[in-house]
C-alpha cells in the first residue's frame, strides 16, 4: 500500500476540489481548505471553492522517478496562480508542445489519477491542470 | 409524446475526448493488416487516454461540463449513472467517484451500469423516468470508455477513449425535449468479456447483421411507428458508431440519407468511444441545431441491445452551446502518438509493478 | 539560566565518517564507528555519558527502526543514560544540537553526545525519493507528486529571470563546491568538476541536474557537547556552542517572493538581536546547499550579498563550506549539521582541509526544503 486510505479518503475534498482558505482577520487567501490561516494563525476563516482556472507562474520538466511515477514521466510541475489569487503546487498534463509551456499559460483544473496501488490496491484520484481548452475572452 | 418521457429534457450536456491520437493506417501496419482495411471501416485515427486518465476522470470533465451547460447547481442532482464497460474498479462505483468530486447531493442514487456500450444510453431513459415520475429533479447519465482491444485484434483499430454527459432535467430548462424512446434487447452474443480477460472477444461478422442491425432496426422502428414519424421527419439521424461504417448502413437500410448522418459522425476522427460512441455524435449534433430540428439518437450495445429516442431542440440550446468546450474543438485539440507511446499509456506492456 | 545563562556549552570533539554508500554497514555500525572514535578521543567510556541524542530523518522509513536512540544504547552496554532523537527534517541534526546546548546550559546534563546518520543505499532510488519527498508536505505535495527537485527547479528559473542570473553563474557553486570537496576525506565526491559539466550530467527537474544537487549517500558523524567542568583538560582551542535559533517559512506555494529565504533571515535576526554578530564574507559559514541555488538564496537571506548577487561573492568567501557543502561533501541527512559541525570546529581548531580559521565566530545553516524550516548554530572560538 503506497498511501494510507483513511489519510487520502479523509481529505479527499481537498483532493478533488481546489478549497480556498479565506481569512476575514487578515484579508489574506491560502490553500488547501484550512481551519487557522497561515499567514496571521487566525481561526476566523472561510472556505471557498476555486473555479478551477488560473495562469502558470512558473514550472518544471522532471524525470525524477519516484515509485510509482515511472510510467507517467517526464512530468511537468508548476506552480499555479489561481484567478482567485492562490497559488498551487501542480502537475500539468496533456501539453501538446512543451515550448508552449510558459508563464502565463492558460490552465484548467482535470481530475486524474495521482497514482495507484497496482496491481490489487486503490486509485487515488486528485486534481492536475491541464492547458485551458477554452481560453478567456 | 409517448407516456415515457413526459416534459423531460436534456438540460445540460459535456464531452470529453483525450489529447493524444494513434493514426489506423500504424495500427494496421503494425500489425500487418490489408493497408486498405482502415478505409475498408472508415476509420482515421483514434483517441487515446492518457495514462493519468480513465472512466472516471474524463467522466467527470464531461459532467462537469454538462452541469456547467445547465447551469445546474450540483446539489440538485439526484441521480448519477456511469455507463461503462472499462470500469476502473471491478467492484467499487464510478459514479460515487465522480459525485463527490462535483460536489453532487450525498443524497441521491449512483450506480455504474453495464451494457457493453448502451448502458450510457439506459443511464438517460432511467434518468427521464426518474425526472418524468418527479423523483428527482435532474438526473446525470455518463457515458465513459477506455475501451480495450486485445493488441493485433481488428477492434484495435477502432477501440478507443472518450466521454460523454447528459443532465436530464425538466423539459422547460431544456435545450432539447424528449418525445419517446424506445428499447429493444435480446440475447445475442456478438461480443462479450470474461470475469478476469483483460480483453473483450467478439463474433467478428456475427457482430453486424444479427446484432448491430438487427437490433438497431428494430428499435428505431418501433419508435417511429409509436411517435407516428417517417425519415424525413428528422433533421439529424445519429446512430451508434463502431465504425465510419456502419453507421451509413443502417440509416439507409432504416431510410435515412447520409447528409442527415454525417453532422452527427464522430467514429471517423476519434474512434469507437464504446458508451460514449452515439452519445457523443447527440452532442456535436445539439452544438449545430436549430430551435425546432427532430433529433434521432440510436446507440446500440453488444449483448444485444438497442436505445431509440427522439428530441426535439428549444431555443435554450443556442446560448450553452458555448459555455464548454464543444465536440468540435475537442476533435480538434489533438497530439499523435506512436503506437509504442499509445502502448505504454494504454498500459499494454508487461512490466512490474506493485 | 537558558541562553544567556551562567553554564556555557562547548565542543568537546567531532568525529565523521567518510560519506559513501556504505552497502557494508548498518546504521548501527556507522553511528558505534563515529560514538568509539569521539569517546575514544576524549577517554570516556559509553557509560559516562548523560545523554545520548540521535539525529535522523529518514531511519524508520528506510531502515525500518524506530527508537533508535536506545537500540545505540543497548549496543553500547549502558543503561544509566537519557536517551531520544529529535527530528526536524533535513534540519534534525541542528535541532539535536539545540537541545544538546540546551541541556548543557540549563545543568540538566554535562556530558551530552550527538549522533547524526542516515542510511540512504538500503533502496533503490526510486524508493528513496519517495521517502525523501516526505521533507515536503505529505497531504499537499506528496500526494499530489511534486517533490523536492521540483520546487528547486521552479525557484531557480525565477531566481534566474527575476534577477538576469545566468545557468552558469548558478553552477559557480557548484564548482566551488567540488573545489573544497576535493581536500575534504570525508567527502563523498571529492573532486573538482568543470564549470560547464551541467550540460552533460543527467536532468533531474530541469534546470536542476545531478550537478546541481546533492548526492545519495550513508553516513554518520558525532559530536560531544560538554559543560565548563569538562574543558578542563581540553586544548588551548575551544569552540563554544553559543546558540541555534530557528525559524518557519510558509510553505513555498503560499509565499509572494520565490527567491528569498524568510526562516533563515529571521533565524539571523533572532540570533543577531542576542549576540551582536552579523554574518560576513571572511566569516566560517557553512550553508545548506541541497541544490546550488538554495547556497546562493541562503547567502542573500543572511545579508552576505545583495538579491541575485551571490555568485559574485563566494569567491570571495574564504571559509565558505569549506567541506564542500551538501553538494560535495554530501548530504546523509540526519548527520549533515553535524557534519558541519565537524568542519567548523577543525577548521576554528586545529585546521581543515588545509586552512585554518582565526576569526572569533563560526555559524552554520541548515534548512528542510526550500526554507520550510531554517536553523542557524552560533559557535565562538575562546583561547584558554
Ligand atoms: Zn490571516
Amino acid at each position: 500500500m503506497k498511501h494510507s486510505i483513511s489519510i487520502f479518503w479523509r481529505d479527499r475534498e481537498n483532493h478533488y476540489k481546489l478549497l480556498i482558505t479565506k481569512c476575514r482577520n487578515c484579508g489574506k487567501s491560502s490553500y488547501p481548505k484550512l481551519k487557522r490561516c497561515p499567514y496571521c494563525g487566525s481561526t476566523n476563516v472561510e472556505v471557498v471553492e476555486s473555479k478551477g482556472r488560473g495562469t502558470l507562474v512558473n514550472y518544471t520538466i522532471t524525470y525524477f522517478r519516484v515509485d510509482g511515477s515511472e510510467a507517467m514521466l517526464p512530468k511537468v510541475i508548476g506552480l499555479v496562480k489561481l484567478d482567485e489569487g492562490v497559488k498551487v503546487p501542480a502537475e500539468i498534463v496533456d501539453v501538446p508542445d512543451l515550448s508552449s509551456l510558459k508563464p502565463g499559460l492558460e490552465v484548467e483544473a482535470v481530475l486524474r489519477k495521482y497514482s495507484s496501488d497496482d496491481p490489487h490496491g486503490l486509485i487515488y484520484y486528485g486534481l492536475k491542470f491541464i492547458p485551458s481548452i477554452i481560453k478567456k475572452q | 409524446m409517448s407516456r415515457c418521457c413526459v416534459k423531460t429534457g436534456v438540460v445540460g450536456w459535456g464531452a470529453y475526448i483525450p489529447l493524444y491520437r494513434l493514426r489506423s493506417k500504424e495500427i494496421a501496419s503494425l500489425w500487418g493488416f490489408d493497408p486498405n482495411v482502415a478505409d475498408s471501416i472508415w476509420i482515421e485515427e483514434k483517441s487515446v487516454a492518457s495514462v493519468d486518465e480513465d472512466a472516471i476522470t474524463m467522466g467527470w470533465y464531461a459532467a462537469k461540463y454538462a452541469l456547467v451547460r445547465g447551469g445546474v447547481n450540483p446539489e440538485d442532482v439526484g441521480a448519477v449513472f456511469v455507463g461503462t464497460e472499462s470500469k476502473p474498479y471491478a467492484v467499487k462505483p464510478s459514479s460515487t467517484v465522480i459525485a463527490d468530486a462535483l460536489g453532487i447531493s450525498r443524497k441521491k442514487l449512483a450506480t455504474d451500469l453495464e451494457f457493453a456500450c448502451r448502458a450510457a444510453a439506459e443511464g438517460i431513459r432511467l434518468a427521464v423516468a426518474l425526472v418524468s415520475s418527479g423523483s428527482i429533479k435532474y438526473g446525470l447519465s455518463i457515458g465513459s470508455d477506455t475501451a480495450q482491444a486485445s493488441p493485433g485484434d481488428v477492434l484495435e483499430l477502432t477501440a478507443s477513449s472518450g466521454a460523454v454527459a447528459f443532465l436530464i432535467g425538466p423539459a422547460e430548462e431544456s435545450v432539447a425535449v424528449f418525445e419517446g424512446l424506445t428499447t429493444y434487447v435480446t440475447d445475442t452474443p456478438d461480443f462479450w468479456r470474461r470475469e478476469g480477460s483483460k480483453y473483450p472477444s467478439h463474433g467478428e461478422g456475427f457482430t453486424g447483421e444479427p446484432a448491430y442491425f438487427h437490433h438497431i432496426i428494430s428499435s428505431v422502428t418501433m419508435l417511429l411507428e409509436e411517435l407516428g414519424l417517417k425519415p424525413s421527419d428528422f433533421d439529424y439521424a445519429i446512430f451508434h458508431q463502431p465504425n465510419g461504417k456502419f453507421p451509413l448502413q443502417v440509416g439507409r437500410a432504416l431510410g435515412f440519407p447520409k447528409e442527415k448522418i454525417t453532422p452527427g459522425l464522430v467514429t471517423p476522427w476519434i474512434g469507437n468511444t464504446y458508451n460514449a460512441s452515439a452519445l457523443l455524435g447527440l452532442a456535436k449534433v445539439l452544438e449545430i441545431a436549430k430551435p425546432g430540428q427532430r433529433i434521432l439518437v440510436a446507440p446500440f450495445g453488444s449483448g444485444a441491445g438497442s436505445d431509440a429516442m427522439s428530441l426535439v431542440v428549444t431555443d435554450k440550446v443556442l446560448d450553452r452551446v458555448h459555455k464548454a468546450p464543444t465536440v468540435e474543438e475537442l476533435i480538434n485539440r489533438k497530439k499523435y502518438v506512436s503506437y509504442a507511446e499509445y502502448a505504454k499509456s494504454r498500459n499494454l506492456i508487461l512490466r512490474n509493478v506493485g | 539560566m537558558w541562553g544567556d545563562g551562567m553554564l556555557k556549552a562547548y565542543i568537546a570533539s567531532v568525529e565523521m565518517l567518510k560519506i559513501d554508500r556504505h552497502y557494508d554497514k548498518s546504521y548501527v555500525d556507522m553511528a558505534l564507528e563515529v560514538i568509539d572514535a569521539v569517546l575514544n578521543g576524549v577517554g570516556l567510556t559509553p557509560s559516562e555519558l548523560d545523554y545520548i541524542i540521535v539525529s535522523t530523518a529518514f531511519n524508520s522509513l528506510l531502515t525500518h527502526q524506530v527508537g533508535s536512540s536506545y537500540i545505540l544504547a543497548q549496543y553500547l552496554g549502558v543503561k544509566n543514560v537519557n536517551v531520544a532523537s529529535v527530528e526536524a527534517g533535513e534540519a534534525s541534526g541542528a535541532a539535536a544540537l539545540d537541545y544538546a546546548a540546551s541541556l548543557v546550559k540549563s545543568g540538566k546534563a554535562s556530558k551530552v553526545l550527538v549522533v547524526g546518520f542516515e542510511k540512504m543505499s538500503e533502496y533503490p532510488s526510486w524508493i528513496v525519493n519517495r521517502e525523501y519527498s516526505k521533507i515536503l508536505n505529505y497531504m499537499v505535495e506528496g500526494i499530489k507528486g511534486v517533490t523536492p527537485p521540483d520546487y528547486a527547479a521552479i525557484i531557480m528559473k525565477e531566481y534566474m529571470s527575476k534577477y538576469n542570473v545566468t545557468r552558469e553563474d548558478v553552477f559557480k557553486w557548484s564548482v566551488k563546491m567540488h573545489e573544497n570537496a576535493s581536500k575534504n576525506p570525508y567527502a563523498q565526491l571529492p573532486f573538482k568538476i568543470s564549470k560547464d559539466s551541467y550540460v552533460k550530467s543527467l536532468v533531474m527537474s530541469d534546470p536542476i541536474t545531478m550537478h546541481d544537487s546533492f548526492p545519495v549517500g550513508d553516513g554518520a558523524a558525532a559530536a560531544l557537547i560538554v559543560g565548563d567542568g569538562f574543558t578542563n583538560n581540553a586544548p588551548k582551542e575551544l569552540v563554544e556552542l553559543v546558540d541555534v535559533e530557528s525559524s518557519v517559512n510558509l510553505p513555498l506555494y503560499l509565499r509572494e517572493d520565490l527567491t528569498v529565504f524568510e526562516a533563515t533571515a529571521k533565524s539571523l535576526s533572532k540570533l543577531t538581536s542576542k549576540h551582536r554578530v552579523s554574518v560576513t564574507k571572511d566569516m566560517a559559514l557553512n550553508v545548506y546547499d541541497t541544490y546550488n541555488i538554495y547556497g546562493l538564496i541562503t547567502l542573500e537571506s543572511l545579508g552576505v550579498a545583495e538579491r541575485g548577487k551571490a555568485h559574485e561573492v563566494i569567491d570571495e568567501m574564504p571559509y565558505l563550506n569549506v567541506g564542500g557543502g551538501l553538494k560535495a561533501r554530501g548530504h546523509p541527512v540526519g548527520a549533515t549539521p553535524l557534519y558541519q559541525l565537524g568542519e567548523l570546529y577543525k577548521l576554528m581548531t586545529e585546521g581543515f582541509a588545509g586552512m585554518k580559521y582565526d576569526g572569533e565566530y563560526g555559524i552554520i545553516h541548515s534548512m528542510s526544503g526550500p526554507d520550510n524550516t531554517s536553523w542557524l548554530v552560533l559557535l565562538r572560538r575562546c583561547v584558554r
